[in-house]
């Protein structure tokens, strides 16, 4: 598992993330319910440094309502290329901001999205897996890490790092 | 007019800048990676004024983009801002050698990207 520290700078990322791009404000939930039903996840991998995934992992509703915001228009009704899009680059942002904080050779896929009601993602290797539920007005979703080793912070976190060196 | 060309594989990305552009009084291009941002160029290298470009990219990446535009001459005037999450120092002090004339990380308001293009001096006269 990661160490608070780190899971803390996660969680920071995470709200910082959406409070940006989308003007949502989420909060970590201290909710351990597993969703069901149709559901649909965006993940990236890291390898290097740290090896593993990072995803997202919502309903569909969630899923539009993210879409709408991120896209300043009315939620899509139903999921579709725009909404996968939508959660690809949440979990592209996500997992590009926890790599530029654990480690300096580290190379991140290009995000992909499982859609479905019966489905688990795994990292072949991955062992730790730390499952993190965020709730906003729309219910919980979830940000998931799994990785073959702890998530170990050396950078600082993303808004502080840009005022530092630009 | 000024133009602009977004660079980036998420469509979402893509929607996002042209929109802030836009309500500054760009014109937008796009292309969904750097091979086709370079064929955009081809075509519209005498207007387009500002390249945004991600780093992460199928075909050809942003950092990949920037050195082949850096090396055209005819370029010389032309802005590039890198609009990534890669934000580890490493990487932004490469798309800077490289040529980059700012450095956007994501996720970012439409202030924050206003404030780097009136830094490189780009942004219409009504706005900067």
């Amino acid at each position: 598992m990661p160490d608070a520290v780190s899971l803390d700078v996660v969680i920071k990322i995470v709200e910082s993330i959406f409070q940006t791009m989308m003007e949502v404000e989420v909060s970590v939930s201290e909710l351990a319910l597993v969703p069901t039903g149709d559901r649909i996840t965006a993940a990236v991998y890291l390898d290097g440094d740290w090896n593993g995934a990072v995803s997202i992992e919502c309903s569909h509703p969630q899923a539009c309502s993210f879409a709408g915001s991120f896209l300043g228009m009315d939620a899509p009704e139903s999921v579709d290329d725009d909404v996968q899009d939508a959660l690809g680059e949440l979990a592209n942002m996500i997992g590009g901001n926890i790599k530029s904080v654990i480690g300096t050779d580290i190379r991140l896929s290009m995000p992909s999205v499982i859609d479905g009601n019966d489905y688990t993602v795994r990292v072949c290797g991955g062992c730790i897996e730390n499952k993190i539920a965020f709730q906003f007005a729309g219910g919980t979703f979830w940000v998931v890490i799994i990785g073959k080793e702890k998530l170990r912070i050396r950078e600082l976190p993303h808004a502080e790092l840009q005022e530092q060196v630009m | 007019m000024n133009k602009a060309l977004v660079v980036d594989d998420s469509k979402t990305i893509r929607m996002i800048l042209r929109r802030m552009l836009k309500e500054v009084g760009f014109e937008v291009c796009e292309a969904a990676n750097g091979k086709e941002a370079l064929a955009v160029m081809d075509g519209e290298q005498d207007v387009v004024t500002l390249v945004l470009a991600d780093w992460n990219m199928p075909e050809m990446n942003g950092l990949e983009l920037l050195k082949r535009l850096r090396q055209r001459s005819e370029l010389s005037s032309l802005k590039v801002v890198m609009v990534t999450t890669e934000a580890e120092t490493g990487h932004m002090n490469s798309a800077m050698e490289a040529g980059a004339n700012e450095y956007v990380m994501k996720p970012f308001t439409k202030d924050i990207l206003l404030e780097k293009l009136s830094r490189i001096g780009v942004l219409p006269m009504a706005c900067a």
